[in-house]
């Protein structure tokens, strides 16, 4: 045909920013390259779940994927900062971070892994929900299951405030929430509302302990075949993208936030020192390690 | 060769039957962590998934050497007895066909890709590569059994079948 | 795009037909396809990952567990006296035993959340049961694959959660309570097909039991009845999700047929496992092959272009609700439901919308009508466990599922143009 079809695959749902601002992308790209260049999304995990999108883009059958930063960690091990707790300030430091020569690194890392980092869409902080009581310090933690992300770094976060870490896979959470098989779970405000978990965990702790960007991935095969101009077009479209979803993201986040508390949810805000002291322990027994060094060089910018 | 092929499947027998038992074993203490530990069991949810792989695709070798498999065979019943024996013998090469690409060639060049790439897995901690194994092992099975089938489908006394 | 649609389809029907298995005819034709769009190392590897994909999930693991439970139960003595409890309770009425079977359906649906946790265990100690009873095993077998979807209506129910989520924005507690009454109705109307086959065949009436027998079988089924006690109260209870009820449900039978009654020995064991894994492996093949499939599906738009042409055929809200309903169940007869529901929802609920349906019903209308896809040759996990269950062949069971897809079919036409059916409910609790 007349024109290139990237297929880019991802696990959200329509309504997600981070869609929307999939199809800016293919807008811009359409744009910038007059035509030659499309892009064709598939949303809510037709083609696989974020791991399974990762090996296909190795394979080389598939294009592009969106995943987490958190579960790359299997993949490229650098990746496990984003999974420890109150490594960033706040989203202004978080974001002079991503932009920086670390995150620049942090994205050609992967290259090793046969896959080319584009750019991070901003995924926000996450956050403590809980469906009996509120989470006002880290000890109403203590003795509660909570539902956490399948990586080792994200168990041993929220062991460290004192909780216990329960893995349960995402399409079960909603029941085992409703059902008390686990106590809580933790994600950011977006997600809490369209996963619809506030319809039962009704006590929302905004104590943003953890902040795990979305990385836009390239297939390094499908990469090294465009020419340097597709490329170019590809870097330009993504840079557009980024700035657009992150508007969205503040936006989304506010209106989630709004959705929750006109609901009746008890959100909470919670003195995060507290917080951040439970933790130390956890950032000091990672000192030696190459996460810890990582993690001391964000802490000084 | 006889001796051989009743090794083989006395150790496909057994590695099923154990591999049924340790999914068991993991969901039970899964639960049972829950209660008894402060800190529940984290790997178990991964441990029992990667066993249901091996279960699932092992299995399916197993089946097909017990003919177990759900297949349509009205139209070839209705067809002569020599027609039938050559239609047989197209469907195990069929077989080995989608044995020999998807499982055998497929499945080594997704374990060579992710032992490569040293994916590991979430809580376990194992490398993805050596779960995907199951797939060029039960290709190779799948592959052993159509040859016998075949064997077994050209020789005239049912005595000697493998 | 049309060109892969065509090779698909021929090439699956083609294989089917020559006799190859059913799993591996998905396989090949999905092979096949693959090559044609893509070169030929990433092809097959993006079969075989996304076969070793599709089963590669912990919901899935429900399966192996109540179809051993299921195994133990039959030989150990339980299924015996649940079926003896219940032939005293309602055996006297025409198709007692395909009630019965249709209930438990139900209730195991219903709590376990998934049709194929139903299939595995009522079907594994129902189906030899009603054969020895004297039913036609293919009828039973229909049988229990079409009640076994009623557990994707009654909460719990995982498959309402997906839709949820696809829809972009209705209450999954919402859908919870509208899927109770179709749930029930799909129920009733199997029963009213069981009391009508049972009529027309003559099926076995067992006599009315003096009372006192009646209160001494139920009195035997008590320690049997507590599994059902157990794998209900615990799950909603929150001891245990619905998968892990299934290992739970294992152990309670181990240690009632074992230890208790002491009908099935030790030695045994190895043999149950064995030929639990055989059955268990057979449904995974198909449901990794049918991955690979759906994965073809979706990266060549084939379901979207499909829709949008069936789109353009008529201005009639009633036309388009029912060629609708025509197109999923098509669908829903090659594609599992949750790629089904995830691919459609976001086509098909906006045009629902401007024809004035609210997304709670067009959501318990697509989950009841890819119910009957999920009882629909050639590709119904379902149909996959009861035929390897009941020892009988796809072809066999489709006479007998004709009569049971009318009476779903009707509910089906009910949902779709009765929004009181789903809605009444939701309304009446303040959704
Ligand atoms: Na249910
Ligand atoms: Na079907």
């Amino acid at each position: 045909s007349d024109h290139l079809v990237l297929r880019l695959g991802h696990t959200l749902d329509t309504q997600h920013s981070v869609h929307k601002a999939m199809e800016r992308l293919g807008d811009r790209l359409d744009y910038y390259s007059r035509g030659q260049m499309k892009l064709e999304i598939f949303p809510g995990s037709q083609l696989g779940t974020e791991r399974e999108m990762v090996e296909l883009l190795q394979i080389g059958s598939l294009d592009m994927t969106k995943v987490s930063a958190s579960p790359l960690e299997g993949f490229a091990p650098a990746m496990k900062i984003f999974s420890i707790p109150y490594v960033f300030r706040d989203n202004t430091h978080f974001w002079k971070v991503l932009n920086s020569d670390i995150g620049t690194e942090l994205l050609t890392g992967i290259e090793a892994f046969r896959l080319k980092g584009l750019g991070y869409y901003d995924a926000g902080s996450r956050s403590f929900y809980t469906n009996e009581k509120p989470i006002h310090t880290p000890k109403d933690l203590v003795g509660l299951k909570i539902r956490v992300l399948n990586s080792p770094t994200a168990v041993q976060t929220v062991r460290a405030m004192g909780a216990a870490a329960t893995p349960v896979s995402w399409g079960e959470l909603y029941t085992a929430l409703q059902q008390g098989v686990v106590d809580g779970a933790e994600n950011n405000p977006p997600s809490y509302f369209l996963s619809k978990h506030y319809e039962i965990a009704r006590y929302y702790s905004l104590d943003e302990h953890t902040s795990v960007p979305d990385i836009l991935l390239c297939s390094l095969r499908t990469w090294n075949q465009l020419t340097e101009q597709q490329q170019d077009w590809l870097a330009k479209a993504m840079s557009d993208s980024v700035i657009y979803q992150r508007e969205l993201w503040q936006q989304s986040t506010k209106e989630s936030l709004q959705k929750v508390i006109d609901d009746g949810v008890e959100v909470i805000y919670p003195d995060k020192q507290a917080f951040v002291d439970a933790v130390t322990p956890f950032h000091e027994s990672l000192a030696d390690t190459p996460a810890g060094k990582l993690m001391r060089k964000i802490k000084a910018m | 060769m006889r001796t051989l092929i009743r090794f083989v499947d006395k150790l496909l027998a057994g590695t099923l039957i154990l591999a049924m038992l340790g999914i068991l074993l993991a969901v039970v203490w899964q639960v049972i962590s829950r209660y008894l530990l402060k800190d529940p069991a984290s790997v178990t949810e991964e441990l029992s998934r990667f066993i249901l792989i091996w279960v699932g695709i092992l299995g399916a070798a197993y089946a097909y050497r017990q003919k177990s498999h759900l297949g349509f065979n009205l139209l070839v019943q209705k067809l002569s007895p020599k027609s039938q024996q050559i239609m047989l013998t197209i469907v195990e090469l069929l077989v080995i066909l989608f044995s020999t690409f998807v499982l055998m060639l497929g499945g080594k060049e997704l374990v060579v890709i992710t032992l490569e790439l040293d994916q590991i897995s979430a809580s376990l901690g194992v490398k993805m590569g050596l779960i995907y194994t199951v797939l060029p092992i039960t290709g190779v099975l799948f592959v052993l059994y159509s040859i016998i089938n075949i064997y077994n489908l050209w020789i005239a006394d049912s005595k000697e079948s493998l | 795009m049309e060109m892969t649609a065509i090779v698909l389809i021929v090439g699956f029907f083609v294989f089917l037909l020559m006799n190859v298995p059913v799993s591996i005819s998905i396989g090949l034709a999905t092979m096949i396809v693959i090559v044609m769009n893509i070169d030929l190392i990433p092809a097959v590897t993006t079969v075989a990952q996304r076969m070793a994909g599709g089963i590669n999930s912990f919901a899935l693991l429900a399966i192996p567990f109540f179809v051993l439970s299921g195994l133990i139960m039959g030989r150990g003595g339980i299924a015996k006296r649940l079926i003896e409890c219940a032939m005293a309770l309602i055996g006297a009425l025409p198709g007692g035993l395909a009630l019965v079977n249709v209930v438990s359906c139900m209730l195991f649906g219903a709590i376990s959340g998934s049709a194929v946790a139903a299939t595995s265990a009522i079907g594994s100690f129902m189906l030899p049961e009603m054969k020895k009873a004297g039913y036609d095993p293919n009828f039973s077998a229909a049988l229990t694959a079409a009640a076994s979807t009623t557990g994707m209506l009654i909460p719990p129910s995982n498959i309402l959660i997906v839709y949820a989520i696809a829809s972009g924005g209705v209450s999954i507690a919402a859908l919870f309570m509208a899927g109770y009454l179709p749930g029930l109705m799909v129920g009733l109307a199997l029963m009213l097909v069981c009391f009508i086959v049972a009529k027309i065949n003559n099926y076995p009436l067992s006599a009315r039991l003096p009372l006192a027998i009646v209160f001494k079988k139920v009195l035997a089924a008590i320690p049997s009845l507590f599994l059902i006690v157990l794998v209900i109260g615990g799950i909603v209870g929150g001891i245990f999700t619905a998968t892990e009820a299934g290992a739970i449900a294992v152990v309670y039978a181990l240690i009632l047929s074992v230890g208790f009654y002491g009908e099935v020995k030790l030695k045994q064991l190895p043999e149950i496992f064995l030929k639990s894994a055989e059955t268990t492996s057979i449904v995974m093949l198909l449901i990794a092959a049918s991955t690979a499939m759906s994965w073809v599906l979706s990266i060549e738009s084939i379901p979207q272009t499909m829709s949008q042409f069936m789109l353009g055929l008529s201005d009639n809200p009633i036309v388009i609700l029912l060629l609708i309903n025509l197109f999923l169940i098509v669908v829903g007869a090659f594609l599992d439901m949750t790629p089904a529901v995830l691919i459609f929802t976001p086509i098909f609920l906006p045009v629902a919308e401007q024809l004035g349906m609210s997304p709670l019903q067009f959501g318990i209308m697509i989950v009841l009508n890819l119910s009957i896809g999920l009882c629909s040759p050639p590709v119904g996990a379902v149909l996959f466990i009861t035929c390897a269950i009941a020892k009988t062949k796809l072809e066999a069971i489709i006479r007998p599922l004709i009569p049971l897809y009318v009476a779903m079919f009707v509910v089906l036409m009910l949902v779709t143009y009765v929004p009181w059916i789903s809605e009444a409910i939701p309304a009446w609790l303040g959704f």
